[in-house]
């Protein structure tokens, strides 16, 4: 008998409880959605970007097409007509870098001609390269200061450490990766496929040296002070949340020259080349030189040596050096 | 009570909705502003011509073309009488004739009286500076320009007076250009020493930071 009633229509009661679950609902979607509004046209990969294949997987027509691709986008955003290639190791080459710290005097020339050099953003400034204060008598990397500002440099009471990548042969970033972007090349040095990166940081986390750096906002760069030599695995622009980190000027060490932080070092503090070849600067500091790594007991295997001359330059200071082994003890 | 948690959702929801039309705001540091004009690329100082010359009025003239005409003093003053702009530095070697030829002052000279171009001066440097010589020659001390693959033809290593300045060769010291500014590393101004401290990577061991920073700065 009741299977023939009509259903009964629903009570105002249950009516508004349900309307209102559906509005909640509704809203919370909406609310969870509300970020994409923020999204624009630069946020989004072009659809040539999203298909393009991992730097290691793609052909020499493709290769081309993707140096085109950057090209134009240098051109569209920055009006520059930019030179982009792609540059391979070369046989038999491996670098390795060593920085002399009885020489070095802190004035971060090499910090400022990395940013030129490799198009880091300029606001907020990435830099590749720290330059730690620290007091004489110690490698206490816990005590270095990074914002020394003083009106003149050397402090007579401090010596200065460079600290960038150090390339290692065992690097612990590269292994972190969870989509590979990011590798040894046969030469020794360590790049990123930016269009690969997902911007994960692990490898920043991993990197026992802190040589690598995020880009939280979109990278800016005024057109006047854009590099137009770019190589597709170091200095092209890199877009906002993906990883980027020194790559020993690649563009340049590659076809010979010499990296920009090592031009701009005003008392050759800085060398660099091939460790492979036993007449080189490096070569022969390794050799004759009192030669150490940073944090050889987390086994990295750094290709970055610091070395001492036999006579510190600037004269020993009793005082200085009680600063330093005072934090040892 | 049961409408309390679809209106706590619909509230949520209005904020979020509006909270996201305002953006965020990021604490960009603005742009440290350094030009390749502040990196003073290239050699610190200019080479001298071999022999060197001096512009006198419309004239150029060699050293010793004045030095024929007016002798100089056995003992050089200190400060000098003539050559006002050198400023003498250099430890003991306080006399002008141990490098300088007294004959001719074109060229110099070495202890045993061997004559020296101007060009070859590090040899001339290498008598007192052994160690340095040496590290110079195997590249190891002072600045390779150009190319890293040895003995390229634009591999340049700069000689001792493109860098030091003979008469006082203590290297100068130069102001530092800007530090970092990333939001990790902290705002410019929270150096360890001064004080409780803004840096995020110092902020967790801040009672150890301010115990060390009376050794690090306050002398």
């Amino acid at each position: 008998m009741d299977a023939n009633l009509p259903a009964p229509a629903p009570s105002r009661r249950s009516f508004l409880r349900s309307a209102v679950t559906v509005a909640s609902g509704m809203s919370a979607a909406v609310a969870a959605l509300s970020p994409l509004k923020e999204l624009d046209s630069s946020d989004l990969p072009t659809l040539d970007e999203f298909l393009q294949k991992h730097y290691l997987e793609l052909g020499p027509g493709e290769m081309q097409a993707a140096l085109e691709r950057i090209r134009n986008e240098v051109k569209k955003r920055w009006d520059v007509d930019a030179v982009v290639r792609d540059v391979r190791p070369k046989e038999g080459v491996e670098f390795v870098y060593a920085l002399n710290l009885s020489r070095c005097i802190g004035c971060r020339r090499c910090v400022h001609a990395c940013v030129a050099e490799n198009n880091q953003s300029r606001s907020p400034e990435l830099q590749y390269i720290r330059v730690l204060e620290m007091p004489r008598g110690t490698i206490d990397m816990e005590r270095g200061n990074h914002h020394y500002d003083r009106p003149t440099v050397p402090d007579a009471l401090h010596y200065y450490m460079p600290v960038q990548c150090h390339q290692c042969a065992n690097p612990p970033c590269t292994k972190v990766c969870p989509v590979e972007a990011t590798w040894t090349e046969s030469d020794g040095i360590t790049v990123i496929d930016y269009d690969w990166c997902i911007g994960c940081r692990y490898c920043e986390a991993a990197c026992p040296y802190w040589a690598r750096r995020f880009n939280f906002v979109e990278p800016e760069i005024p057109s006047e002070d854009l590099n137009p030599e770019m190589s597709y695995l170091s200095n092209r622009p890199r877009a906002k949340g993906v990883m980027e980190k020194c790559t020993f000027c690649l563009h340049r060490t590659r076809e010979g020259k010499l990296p920009a932080c090592l031009e701009a070092c005003p008392v050759g503090a800085r060398k660099f080349g091939n460790i492979l070849d036993p007449e080189s600067e490096v070569a022969k500091i390794l050799r004759e030189k009192r030669v150490f790594v940073l944090k050889e007991d987390v086994g990295t295997l750094p290709r970055f040596f610091y070395y001492f001359d036999e006579r510190y330059p600037r004269p020993a200071d009793e005082e200085a050096v009680a600063l330093g082994t005072e934090g040892a003890k | 009570m049961r409408f309390l948690i679809p209106a706590t959702f619909l509230a949520l929801a209005a904020v979020f909705v509006l909270d996201a039309r305002r953006g965020v705001a990021l604490p960009i540091p603005p742009a440290a502003g350094v030009t390749k004009a502040d990196l003073h690329l290239g050699p610190p100082r200019a080479a001298l011509a071999d022999p060197p010359t001096i512009q006198n009025g419309a004239f150029r003239q060699t050293c010793s073309e004045c030095h024929a005409l007016f002798p100089s003093p056995e003992v050089p003053r200190n400060p000098l009488l003539q050559h006002t702009h050198v400023v003498l530095d250099h430890g003991l070697n306080d006399r002008c004739y141990n490098c300088h030829s007294r004959e001719n002052r074109d060229v110099l000279v070495k202890h045993g009286g061997e004559t020296l171009p101007f060009e070859r001066a590090p040899e001339l440097c290498a008598q007192c500076h052994g160690t340095v010589f040496r590290d110079w020659q195997g590249g190891t001390h002072g600045r390779t320009t150009g190319s890293w693959v040895t003995d390229a033809p634009e591999q340049r290593r700069l000689k001792c007076t493109e860098c030091h300045d003979p008469h006082s060769p203590a290297y100068p010291r130069m102001q530092p250009l800007p530090g970092p500014n990333t939001l990790r590393m902290g705002p410019q101004e929270a150096e360890p020493h001064h004080g409780p401290t803004e840096n995020p990577l110092e902020k967790w061991k801040a009672p150890h930071a301010a115990a060390s920073a009376t050794h690090t700065e306050e002398h």
